[in-house]
C-alpha cells in the first residue's frame, strides 16, 4: 500500500450511501472492460512544463472544471504530454471510507501491470502508462466532492510522476514570492505550510500544500503553483513560474531564527517531502538525484517561527 | 561476539546514494527516508551480498581509531538498527 499524509481521508457529507461496504481492488479484468465516457468534452491543463488533456467529460464537467482550474487551462492546440481518457466506474466506490468523524491517512494503492500503472484509492481507479503518455481515470461519482477530490487526487499523482520525468519535482510545501521570488516552506503536516502563506497577506501565494520544482531558462531552479488544491486548499492565481530563492524546513518555535542544514540532511529533508514518488525503488532513486542536484545551487534552512510574520526579518536579513 | 563469516544483503527495494561521505537510504514500501552517519554509510555501502563482515570490520577499523572491542560494539548495535527496520537480511 502506498501511505500518504497528505490528505487525511475524511468522509465527505452525504456519501455514506455510496461507500463500499468492502475494498474493492480492481484488477486486470476491471480495467481490461470498456466503460463509458461521460461525454465528449475535453479540457488541455498546463502545469509547468507538463500538458495534460483530460478527455471524456460532459459539457457541464468541463466547464466547471475550466473555471475552476483556470488559469491553468489551454487551447488544446499542441500535442500533450500525457492523455487522461475520463470514465464513469462501474462500482460505487473502490476502497471503504473511514467512518464519519475518523481521521486515517489517505489510502492509495498501487501497482504495476506490464508498462502500467494501476492506481486506485476510494473514489478513483485508473491506470498510467507513461511512456506511451496515456492513462484512464474511472470516478465513482459525475460530480460534487467525490468527483472533486478522485480527479484531483488523481491529477496530483500524474503531476508528481511526469515531473519527476522532465527533471522537476512536486514538493510537499507551500510556495511564497515575494519581490519577484519564490521561497518555499516545507515540512510534515502540522508543520505551518498554511500558516506562513497567511502571514503573508501581500505577497503572491503560489500554494499553500503543494508546490512545483522546475527547471527554468539556463537550467534555473523556478518554483510554481499547481491547481489541485481541492476545497480546503487554494487554488493560484498564476501559472507562472518564479526563481526559487531558498527552501524552509519549518519548524514551530518561540523563538524566530534559522540555520543551514547539511546537505545531506537537507536532501533527505526534502526527499521526505515529496508526495508519491518515493514507493518505487527506481522513482526514488531519481527523486533523491533531482533533489541532490537541486540542493546544489538552492539553499535549504532549518527555519523555527512563530505565528506572527518576523520570519521574514530573519529571511530577509532586516 | 559478531559472527566475522556472516554475510549480510541489503534490503534489495532500498534506494540509496551517498551524499558528502553519508548514505541517505529510502526504504520505499515504508516511505522512510534515513540518513546515515560516516562510520554507517561505510558499511552499509560494503553490504553487498559477497563481503563478509569480517571483511566490513577490518575496512573500518582501517579507516577509523577505534579498538576492536568498540568497534564490534558499535557495529552490533548499529546491524541490529537495520535489521530492525529491515534495511538488511
Amino acid at each position: 500500500m502506498i501511505a500518504s499524509t497528505l490528505h487525511p481521508g475524511e468522509t465527505p457529507a452525504g456519501s455514506r450511501a455510496l461507500n463500499p461496504v468492502e475494498d474493492f481492488h480492481p484488477g486486470r479484468d476491471y480495467f481490461a472492460a470498456r466503460r463509458p465516457a461521460f461525454g465528449d468534452s475535453s479540457v488541455d491543463l498546463v502545469i509547468g512544463p507538463l500538458r495534460m488533456r483530460l478527455e471524456g467529460l460532459s459539457e457541464p464537467q468541463a466547464m466547471r472544471l475550466e473555471a475552476r482550474f483556470h488559469p491553468f487551462v489551454s487551447a488544446p492546440d499542441r500535442v500533450p504530454d500525457l492523455t487522461i481518457a475520463v470514465r464513469r466506474a462501474a462500482v460505487v466506490g473502490f476502497l471503504k471510507l473511514p467512518a464519519p468523524g475518523a481521521s486515517e491517512t489517505y489510502r492509495l494503492e498501487s501497482r504495476p501491470e506490464g508498462g502500467r500503472v494501476a492506481i486506485w484509492s476510494y473514489e478513483f481507479a485508473g491506470w498510467v502508462d507513461p511512456s506511451q503518455g496515456c492513462a484512464e481515470l474511472d470516478l465513482a461519482e459525475a460530480e460534487g466532492v467525490l468527483f472533486d477530490r478522485g480527479l484531483e487526487n488523481f491529477l496530483r499523482v500524474m503531476t508528481a510522476s511526469f515531473i519527476l520525468r522532465r527533471g522537476g519535482l512536486l514538493l510537499h510545501g507551500s510556495g511564497v514570492v515575494r519581490d519577484g521570488r519564490a521561497y518555499i516552506f516545507f515540512g510534515p503536516s502540522g508543520a505551518g505550510k498554511t500558516t506562513v502563506t497567511r502571514l503573508s497577506p501581500r505577497d503572491l501565494v503560489l500554494s499553500d500544500d503543494l508546490t512545483l520544482i522546475v527547471r527554468g531558462e539556463g537550467d534555473r531552479p523556478m518554483a510554481a503553483g499547481i491547481p489541485f488544491g481541492m476545497a480546503h486548499h487554494r487554488i493560484p492565481e498564476t501559472n507562472e513560474s518564479f526563481p526559487i530563492a531558498a527552501l524552509h524546513r519549518l519548524v514551530q518555535s518561540p523563538a524566530v531564527k534559522r540555520s543551514e542544514i547539511h546537505y545531506s540532511q537537507a536532501v533527505a529533508e526534502v526527499a521526505s517531502s515529496l508526495p508519491f514518488v518515493m514507493q518505487e525503488t527506481g522513482q526514488a532513486m531519481l527523486a533523491m538525484d533531482t533533489v541532490a542536484a537541486l540542493l546544489r545551487t538552492v539553499p535549504v534552512y532549518r527555519l523555527e517561527f512563530r505565528n506572527d510574520d518576523s520570519f521574514w526579518r530573519v529571511i530577509e536579513g532586516r | 561476539m559478531l559472527d566475522r563469516a556472516l554475510v549480510l544483503t541489503r534490503n534489495p527495494g532500498a534506494a540509496y546514494r551517498i551524499y558528502d561521505g553519508q548514505a541517505t537510504i529510502v526504504l520505499p514500501e515504508q516511505a522512510r527516508v534515513t540518513v546515515l552517519n560516516e562510520v554507517g554509510s561505510l558499511v552499509w555501502d560494503r553490504i553487498d551480498g559477497r563481503r563478509t563482515l569480517g571483511e566490513i570490520l577490518d575496512a573500518v577499523g582501517e579507516t577509523y581509531e577505534v579498538t576492536p572491542e568498540q568497534l564490534e560494539r558499535d557495529v552490533q548495535e548499529f546491524l541490529d538498527a537495520l535489521r530492525e527496520h529491515r534495511m538488511v537480511s
